[in-house]
């Protein structure tokens, strides 16, 4: 196979670059789908995230207007569905930093944008397991050599603690399952908050087990360093200041208001939710403990790491603030991480939004290199 | 969005650019400059903003938040207006504000985002097209500026000492005049976008007479011993300010005489003195502001909007009229707010009733509104005759 770029991950960050490549914008010059090669082992860019997403009943997304997969910011889902519904609501909502876009109307825009763009003339059914820096680009695991490769390999798996191994109570809140009579929520961010409420509406009483009290947040990470303004000074902080900003994000959250906090002091009068430090002898273990974290579980990056000794700062990769590995990026290729990834470069880059960061700057240095 | 301080700047002068041309095309259209000097104070304005205040106290700032920052950037800008003495008429000018702010609204939301893809995550700034962008505003304005100046009427000063006249001013001009500076025989002014200033008229039929022309200003002019009125202007547009009429000698004399010209842009007659004459400031079938003025010692009446005028007669003082103070005639429409009338003595040789001191006069079929006034030492009160009407305003 032969190309000039490649994406390697078929899931909402490959589809957030894939889009955003094949988008000409003022003065630019779209890429076509024979252009772009996209390995992953699903071809439905939906296909991980979406039975998360049920798992958890989620209906409602946390991400905002902006929290879509076109390339442009404008028109946001709040102006798409406020001209779908010749509604203004949705706009005043979302000027007010109120709206919230649905699960399915999210859904509905990735399959559109996911024909929109010819996505499946790009796709390629393949795990990549190594990539190697070869002259002139990288060679993807005998799939071809490639001068420009975005990763957006996603979160390595599932979180599970370990002293809950082999526990048959025990399900992580992203698979599919029901609700016991009485449950214990392990974790503290949103998975956990939508779980407590899920399981307090199926009748279960409720446990959450969890070490320290959730930050309450309407996003993960502070409004300012999506952008330049913020992300300034996160550039200019010293490599274990980065370490500890990114932890500080880390930690669990999730956003006020009175639809999270009704439901739950209702079920505290009622004695059917309470706080516990440990596990206790619930029927069932829910583990909303997110995803493992740190590029070492992800094989191919920590291949990558290894094989080409690249600058790491414990869990994650060092990355120039364009989100490129700085070892392998000169004038004629580029190699770029998106995703949870690329938080190096975008604090937020788990969300659509630090996912079009990368891809955007990822487009960028495609349209600039000579060699294209 | 967090705008970066220069993403700011940025935005702000790109969003001027139109609000400029539009100016631009204003100004020239309306013979007058508040145009361009209101869009040049919001952005003034809006860029003291961004660096002293917006962009320290709102690292992130809601799209809701354009609202009160509009609504505050409107308040300061309009109260500067006011305060520079723009002379900009209300409603255009919140037009204008309006349509300046929709065009920065749209903008920020809407093109800046499609034109650039990394616009929101650049805090708002546009990269090395963001200067050139940036500077079109600044070079919109140089741009107009510079060809108002190029084809800005020559300015004429007159040296101090008399100078024969009359004076006829035929082209488009302004004549300043250095202290002490005097034309004897008065000034005919014939041609649009004449400008007066700082000149002292003795003598002459008119001190000063405007005939069918527009956009002419006329500033502390001193008019004396003028043989039939001060200032006479027909078929015109004039803006009278801080101007001096005395001693006029004869029994038909009259201060200002604006006459003849409702079909054309208001005119304005403000903080003049005058002193004297039959009737000291007078409007037919025009459409008249009188603000601010001092009137006294007239024959037959001190202000009088009459044959079909239409105007405000406001915050002037009126003293020692012989028989009428204010006079609102002839199917005339007048606001009357906030004068001072005081002395207005009764004509009692005319024989007339509607001549017996009376401070406010509505007469044959005029319609004045009345409010504020302060009226003394005038026996004839308020008073309407003949299908005048008059409403008093709360």
């Amino acid at each position: 196979m032969t190309g000039r770029v490649a994406i390697v991950g078929s899931g909402l960050g490959g589809l957030v670059a894939y889009a955003t490549l094949r988008h000409a914008g003022v003065g630019g010059r779209s890429l076509e789908p024979a252009e772009i090669a996209v390995f992953g082992t699903d071809s439905d860019p939906a296909g991980a995230w979406r039975p998360r997403a049920a798992a958890i009943r989620q209906q409602l997304m946390r991400s905002e207007s902006d929290g879509h997969c076109w390339p442009t910011s404008f028109p946001g889902l709040a102006a798409r569905e406020a001209a779908r519904r010749r509604d203004l609501a949705p706009l005043v909502l979302s000027v007010c930093d109120r709206y919230r876009p649905t699960v399915a109307d999210f859904l509905r825009h990735v399959d559109e944008l996911r024909g929109r763009t010819r996505w499946d003339e790009s796709f390629h059914a393949a795990r990549i397991r190594r990539v190697q820096a070869v002259d002139g680009g990288f060679e993807l695991d005998g799939y071809g050599v490639f001068a420009h490769v975005l990763l957006a390999t996603g979160h390595p798996g599932l979180a599970r603690p370990d002293e809950l191994a082999g526990d048959s109570r025990v399900v992580h809140a992203y698979e599919p399952h029901q609700y016991a009579g009485s449950v214990a929520v392990v974790g503290a961010g949103m998975a956990a908050a939508t779980e407590w409420l899920n399981a307090l509406a199926a009748g279960a009483e409720v446990v959450s087990v969890r070490r320290r009290e959730p930050a309450r947040r309407p996003l993960n990470v502070a409004r300012p360093l999506f952008s330049k303004r913020g992300l300034v000074g996160f550039h200019a902080a010293s490599a274990p200041e980065r370490v500890q900003l990114l932890r500080r994000f880390g930690e669990p959250s999730y956003p006020p208001g009175a639809s999270w906090d009704a439901p739950i002091e209702r079920a505290v009068r009622e004695s059917r939710f309470r706080v516990e430090p440990e596990l206790n002898g619930s029927e069932q273990v829910i583990c909303a403990t997110g995803f493992r974290r740190g590029f070492e579980h992800d094989p191919l990056l920590a291949r990558l790491a290894a094989d080409h000794g690249l600058d790491t700062q414990e869990r994650w990769i060092v990355l120039a603030p364009d989100s490129t590995v700085p070892a392998l990026t000169d004038s004629s290729r580029t190699l770029s991480l998106a995703g949870v990834a690329g938080q190096w470069a975008y604090p937020a880059g788990d969300t659509l939004v630090g996912m079009k960061y990368a891809a955007r700057r990822f487009r960028g240095r495609v349209g600039s290199c000579r060699t294209r | 969005m967090s705008y970066t301080l220069r993403g700011r700047l940025e935005t702000r002068l790109i969003a001027a650019v139109l609000p400029f041309l539009v100016a631009a095309v204003l100004s020239p259209l309306l013979h007058k400059w508040w145009p361009l000097e209101l869009v040049g104070l919001m952005v003034g304005i809006g860029l003291v903003l961004d660096i002293a205040a917006y962009h320290r106290l709102l690292p992130y700032q809601p799209g809701w938040a354009a609202l009160p920052l509009g609504l505050l950037e409107l308040g300061l800008t309009m109260g500067a207006a006011r305060l520079l003495e723009l002379n900009a008429p209300l409603a255009p000018a919140l037009s204008l504000f309006a349509g300046a702010w929709l065009v920065q609204q749209l903008l920020a939301h809407a093109a800046l985002p499609l034109v650039r893809l990394t616009w929101v995550e650049d805090g708002g700034e546009l990269g090395r097209q963001g200067f050139a962008l940036a500077a079109a505003a600044p070079a919109v304005l140089l741009l107009v500026l510079g060809t108002a100046w190029a084809v800005e009427p020559p300015t004429v000063r007159l040296a101090a000492g008399v100078h024969e006249g009359p004076l006829v001013l035929d082209h488009a001009q302004t004549v300043i005049g250095e202290p002490g500076a005097v034309v004897r025989g008065g000034i005919l002014i014939t041609a649009d976008d004449v400008t007066v200033r700082d000149v002292t008229v003795r003598g002459g039929e008119y001190g000063v007479e405007i005939d069918g022309a527009e956009s002419v200003a006329l500033e502390d002019v001193v008019v004396e011993g003028a043989e039939l009125d001060g200032i006479n202007v027909r078929r015109g547009q004039v803006e009278i300010r801080d101007c001096t009429i005395r001693s006029l000698p004869a029994a038909f004399t009259q201060g200002i005489d604006i006459s003849f010209g409702f079909d054309l842009a208001p005119s304005l007659v403000e903080r003049c003195t005058v002193t004297g004459g039959l009737e000291g400031i007078v409007t037919h079938f025009a459409r008249v502001m009188v603000r601010d003025n001092r009137v006294t010692g007239t024959e037959l009446r001190a202000i009088t909007m009459t044959e079909m005028s239409m105007g405000t007669i406001e915050d002037n003082d009126v003293d020692g009229a012989l028989g009428v103070g204010i006079f609102c005639g002839d199917y005339s429409h007048c606001e009357i707010e906030d004068n001072v009338v005081a002395d207005v003595a009764p004509d009692r040789a005319s024989g007339d009733r509607t001549r017996q001191g009376v401070a406010i006069q509505a007469h044959f079929g005029a319609e004045a509104e009345l409010h504020g006034n302060e009226i003394s030492r005038s026996p004839g009160g308020i008073a309407a005759f003949v299908d005048a009407t008059i409403e008093h305003r709360r």
